[in-house]
């Protein structure tokens, strides 16, 4: 290779009088070239859309942003002298790293930083400034060599060319048959080839060769062991399970969390079951929580056991009496991204980073058995009990715990399944917490996204009431719905059930067959 | 508690790990083929880190030959010596603390007591190394039941007064599963795909024992108890120790392979033998002396503890803690003119001691008492030695379990067809919703031979032979568990624990070994049961406690 180049060799004053001289290979970089190009800018647009939502705005600015940095590329291109291949070929290099990684990238900070957009536009600036010196820089390099008119009619038009396929493909076949992040570290490898040709057609090259060869193949293989892990980045699989986009996902050591979007709402899964939907999470966590509050005046302590989300802990902010909220949810995964994540801080009121909240990760039945604190307040918000390892979370032994912990006047308000769906797993609940010493006050409210949900308000004494003050700005409370909460008409109404004890699991099995005929 | 774990492989300096293990008390004598760590490079198990359990075979035979060993050096004086830590030694350990006497030395040859209720630890979990439940006890058992309430196992009494049971302790749903046709049912008795003639069989066997269950003798006992001694006199329950279970079950009409294969896995389970070995009245007993009675549970369920009966052994040695001497070997017993003398070997320091007592309890099994009372006048000679079924337990720590569809992770987890038991888990009472990772608890009596060639044979098969056969068969469960394996020990019980077989429950010789001899000599092991479970140990050693206390008095 190399002995026998395929370009004509750069001999002074001699110029190729036809276009037909402009070998395949160099039109077929360019195409390449121009392919990576779109490609990258369109990967900036889905992404921004699949995150932040409202894809005309994000495909808007993107685009715009992506061109203007082409521009500032192509501006810049004038201040590269010397060897102009040897420049070319570390920006192929570097476009093949910047944007083959530019998906990956993006999902993989998406939970981390509190400002997403700001990683996000200067990702979109960087790719676009090194796409933009591409095609000048490349234009310079064969100006002596090719007729200048054959050299701007071929390299645009395949340059346009290759922007036609790119537009075509990338939903057509790339999106559905490889993911974002495999076409993002697919078409960087394409990037990292095109230098890869340049190094061995041009002669000029051989003395830095080895050391270019030994850093294309340290790019080659980084962004293969990328497209290896890209599963664990994003299981492109699981994007097709979900009706909206998949924004984010990640397997941590005990669920599997996934965040989607569309134009409306964002919504969360917990091993594929929805714990809730931005659009009317606010129904739920305030039914969840201000029945009790409102009868809590002087509460300062309270415990909330699961509720990761923080959405339950921003509703207890509301009442300036709690000094301290403790929040013990098993999974620091889930903590950690509605903590540092900005889309869900917003959602949250970054609830989670209040000074008045103590986040603990640890098991909360493990964490109930030898807290000593007494609480005002018990929030239980567990999933429901699916299987037979939450089954015991809401079971007459971990109630009696939960007895243990609760300050003589103090209250606790279970999350208990839907009454209508699961009528017996409902009462069940009840009953359980019946059986553990607890007065009950059984209500229920209809979500959207859920349907009608039920809730076990419990206290040690019969002496709650429904008549206090609820804070300002609620979407969903007042004193008229917390009355209506509180009747069960006859399709959701009591039902006698067995006790759920650790040595019976008897909620699992009303849970498995009363949610049996809509999940088969 | 009990055993500790080693984690290293492949080789351990050599431990002395005498065996003990079966309550013997004495052992060392008969059991293992010593420790052995193995790794097999280049199998697909190689990445399986593990050892294999048992005695030290050459120390323990350097024992046989007390004439080696060196001339006791000093004397201690004590009133009361017992011979074996296991359940029976130690609850009799327990009873003559309660009623005043102080000065009792317990001997145990191993580094732990607990006998047949070993147990061991790792990061993921504690885990048994054999006896590993208590059925709900008949309420009957009155001395059982208060040192339940000590336990912290029965919490309270209800209106109706019925024990309330600590739900820490009932073992935690789902409690059984079987794999059956390549499917995991709820339950172990065979239903998933079984004829209706079968099952009408079944059903007919589940009548019967409900039957037998309140059944009563001419004298008024009941046909079936728990202890075994409190079971009725009646000839037309005692004649069903003559025969075999299998004969007894084809007599009347059993004949369902299903069934047959069920009842053969209980014998198994609780006795170590096939039904073909158990005696008919013992392989009913499993079933009719059932009768646990709770306000929160019902009268098949169990109580477990992730150490198995571990957690009990701890209790009873916690009630009594002073004067166990662990490490030590009882290597003779003498008669003197004012009681007797014990002559130990402490295996750590390698000396010998001479304990001059009033009374010896020997809670030790038959064949260790007949060894050290040799020649003693006036002792009881079995005409021929109890059958003593050898039984290899693993500990595997998983990285999850793969499994085919059907019912999720239970306690008790049994493949039909399998040559072994099947296996526990060992976190089932944990409510920390935990990781993938479990210790799971595999046991597996070796019943296709008489026990002196299963024993012989398994004294010869290596770690990585066992392994291969354990994990063939999980494998046929949970295809692709091998690469899961993070770790497996493997433990060899040679003389696991006492049969039933036909004629050994109501021959008079069984009632005979446990009489006193001469106010100096007391007897309290399962052996004189004839079934090895906790409550029999429990009962044996107050019996014997009792008749000593009777003595001293």
């Amino acid at each position: 290779m190399g002995n026998d180049p395929v370009l004509p060799p750069p001999e002074q004053g001699r110029r190729s009088t036809r276009a037909d001289h402009l070998p395949a290979l160099l039109l077929g970089s360019v195409f390449v070239i121009a392919t990576c190009g779109l490609i990258y800018e369109l990967i900036a647009g889905t992404l921004a859309s699949y995150l932040l939502g409202d894809s005309v705005t994000q495909f808007s600015t993107i685009i715009g942003a992506y061109l203007f940095s082409m521009g500032i590329g192509s501006w810049l291109s004038r201040y590269l002298d010397g060897a102009l291949l040897k420049w070319f070929i570390r920006l192929e290099i570097l476009v093949g790293l910047v944007g083959g990684f530019s998906a990956p990238l993006l999902f993989v900070l998406f939970e981390y930083v509190s400002s997403f957009r700001l990683i996000l536009y200067s990702l979109v600036g960087l790719t676009g400034i090194l796409v933009g010196l591409e095609i000048p820089l490349l234009m310079r390099i064969l100006e002596n060599r090719y007729e200048f008119k054959d050299l701007v009619s071929r390299v645009f038009t395949f340059d346009y060319i290759g922007a036609l396929l790119a537009s075509l493909i990338f939903p057509l076949v790339l999106v559905p048959q490889l993911g974002l992040i495999r076409t993002s570290l697919f078409f960087g490898a394409l990037n990292v080839v095109v230098a890869a040709i340049a190094l061995y057609r041009f002669p000029e090259t051989r003395p830095y060769r080895r050391r270019f060869a030994g850093l294309m193949a340290g790019t080659l293989l980084l962004l293969a062991v990328g497209f290896g892990y890209a599963e664990r980045i994003m299981t492109y699989t699981e994007t097709m399970a979900f009706q909206d986009q998949v924004i984010y996902s990640k397997s941590t050591v005990y669920q599997r969390i996934v965040l989607t979007r569309n134009n409306r709402e964002l919504r969360l899964f917990l091993n594929g079951n929805l714990q809730f939907s931005s659009a009317d999470e606010y129904r739920y966590h305030e039914a969840l929580v201000h029945p009790a509050m409102q009868a809590l005046p002087k509460a300062k302590r309270v415990l909330v056991l699961g509720g990761g989300d923080g959405l339950a802990v921003r509703e207890l902010l509301k009442y300036p009496q709690l000094q301290r909220i403790r929040l013990v949810d098993l999974d620091a995964g889930m903590t950690h991204l509605f903590q540092h994540n900005e889309m869900l801080l917003a959602l949250n009121k970054g609830a989670l980073n209040n000074p008045k909240v103590q986040v603990i990760n640890g098991d909360a039945y493990q964490w109930v058995r030898y807290d000593t604190t007494r609480y005002d307040l018990l929030v239980v918000d567990f999933p429901d009990p699916s299987n037979y390892s939450i089954g015991k979370l809401y079971s007459t032994s971990f109630y009696t715990e939960l007895h243990k912990l609760l300050a003589p006047d103090g209250l606790m308000v279970v999350q208990s399944t839907s009454p209508y769906v699961a009528q017996k797993s409902f009462w069940c609940i009840s009953h359980t917490l019946q059986a553990a010493g607890f007065h009950t006050i059984p209500y229920h409210t209809y979500v959207p996204s859920f349907g009608e949900w039920g809730y076990v308000l419990a206290g040690r004494n019969g002496h709650w009431r429904g008549n206090g003050t609820l804070p300002q700005g609620l979407r969903y409370l007042t004193a008229a719905t917390l009355k209506e909460m509180l009747h069960f008409p006859p399709d959701m109404a009591e039902v006698p059930t067995e006790i759920n004890q650790l040595n019976n699991q008897a909620l699992v099995r009303y849970f498995e067959d009363d949610w049996a005929p809509y999940t088969h | 508690m009990s055993v500790p774990d080693f984690p290293q492989c492949p080789f351990l300096p050599g431990r002395r790990e005498f065996l003990g293990r079966a309550g013997l008390g004495m052992a060392g004598l008969l059991l293992g083929p010593g420790l052995l760590e193995s790794c097999a490079p280049g199998s697909p198990r190689a990445h399986i880190r593990g050892t294999l359990r048992g005695a030290n075979k050459v120390t323990g035979h350097q024992l046989w030959n007390p004439g080696q060993l060196p001339a006791p050096t000093h004397t201690v004086q004590t009133d009361i010596v017992i011979i074996g830590g296991g359940v029976a030694g130690l609850s009799a350990k327990r009873w003559l603390h309660r009623h005043g006497q102080q000065n009792v030395l317990l001997l145990e040859l191993d580094a732990h007591v607990g006998g047949n209720s070993a147990s061991g630890q790792n990061a993921t979990s504690a885990f048994p190394w054999g006896a590993h439940y208590l059925p709900l006890p008949d309420p009957r058992h009155a001395e059982l039941l208060e040192f339940l309430r000590e336990t912290g196992t029965i919490t309270g009494t209800a209106p109706d007064g019925r024990p309330i049971y600590n739900e820490y302790h009932l073992c935690h749903d789902p409690e059984e599963r079987l794999h059956l046709h390549g499917h995991w049912q709820t339950g172990l008795v065979p239903e998933l795909g079984v004829p209706a003639s079968d099952r009408a069989q079944i059903a007919r066997f589940f009548e019967l024992i409900e039957t037998l269950r309140h059944a009563r003798g001419q004298d008024g006992l009941d046909a079936f108890r728990i202890p075994v001694d409190q079971s009725s006199q009646d000839e037309q329950f005692r004649r069903l120790d003559a025969i075999s279970f299998a004969d007894y079950l084809t007599q009347h009409g059993f004949t369902s392979d299903y069934l047959r294969w069920y009842l053969d896995y209980c014998c198994k389970d609780d006795y170590g033998t096939t039904a073909a070995m158990t005696s008919a009245w013992a392989g009913l007993h499993y079933f009719a002396a059932r009768k646990g009675d709770a306000h929160n549970a019902s009268s098949a369920d169990v109580l477990t503890w992730p150490q198995g009966n571990g957690f009990l052994v701890e209790h009873l040695r916690r009630q009594a803690p002073e004067g166990i001497l662990p490490n030590t070997l009882a290597y003779a017993v003498q008669e003197t003119a004012t009681g007797v003398a014990v002559l130990t070997y402490n295996t750590l320091t390698q000396k010998t001691s001479r304990l001059q007592a009033r009374h010896v309890l020997l809670a030790t099994p038959q064949f260790v008492t007949q060894r050290l009372l040799h020649g003693l006048p006036g002792l009881f000679r079995p005409t021929q030695p109890l059958h003593r079924a050898p039984w290899v337990v693993a500990n595997l720590t998983v990285d999850g379990l793969p499994q085919g569809p059907g019912a999720p992770l239970s306690w008790d987890n049994v493949i039909y067809g399998a040559e072994s038991v099947g296996y526990v888990n060992a976190n089932q009472q944990d409510v920390a919703l935990g990781t993938q990772q479990k210790v799971i608890t595999y046991y597996w009596p070796l019943t296709d031979e008489l026990p002196k060639a299963a024993r012989q044979r398994a004294y010869r098969t290596s770690y990585d032979q066992w392994l291969t056969q354990i994990l063939a068969e999980l494998e046929k469960a949970h295809v692709g568990i091998t690469a899961r394996v993070r770790h497996a020990d493997v433990w060899v019980w040679g003389h696991g624990m006492v049969a039933p077989t036909p004629g050994t429950l109501w021959h008079p010789g069984r009632q005979q070994a446990a009489q006193p001899l001469r106010q100096r000599f007391f007897f309290a092991h399962t052996d004189l049961s004839g079934m090895s479970i906790f409550e029999e140990g429990f009962y044996q050693g107050i019996r014997a406690a009792r008749q000593l206390l009777g003595h001293s008095a």
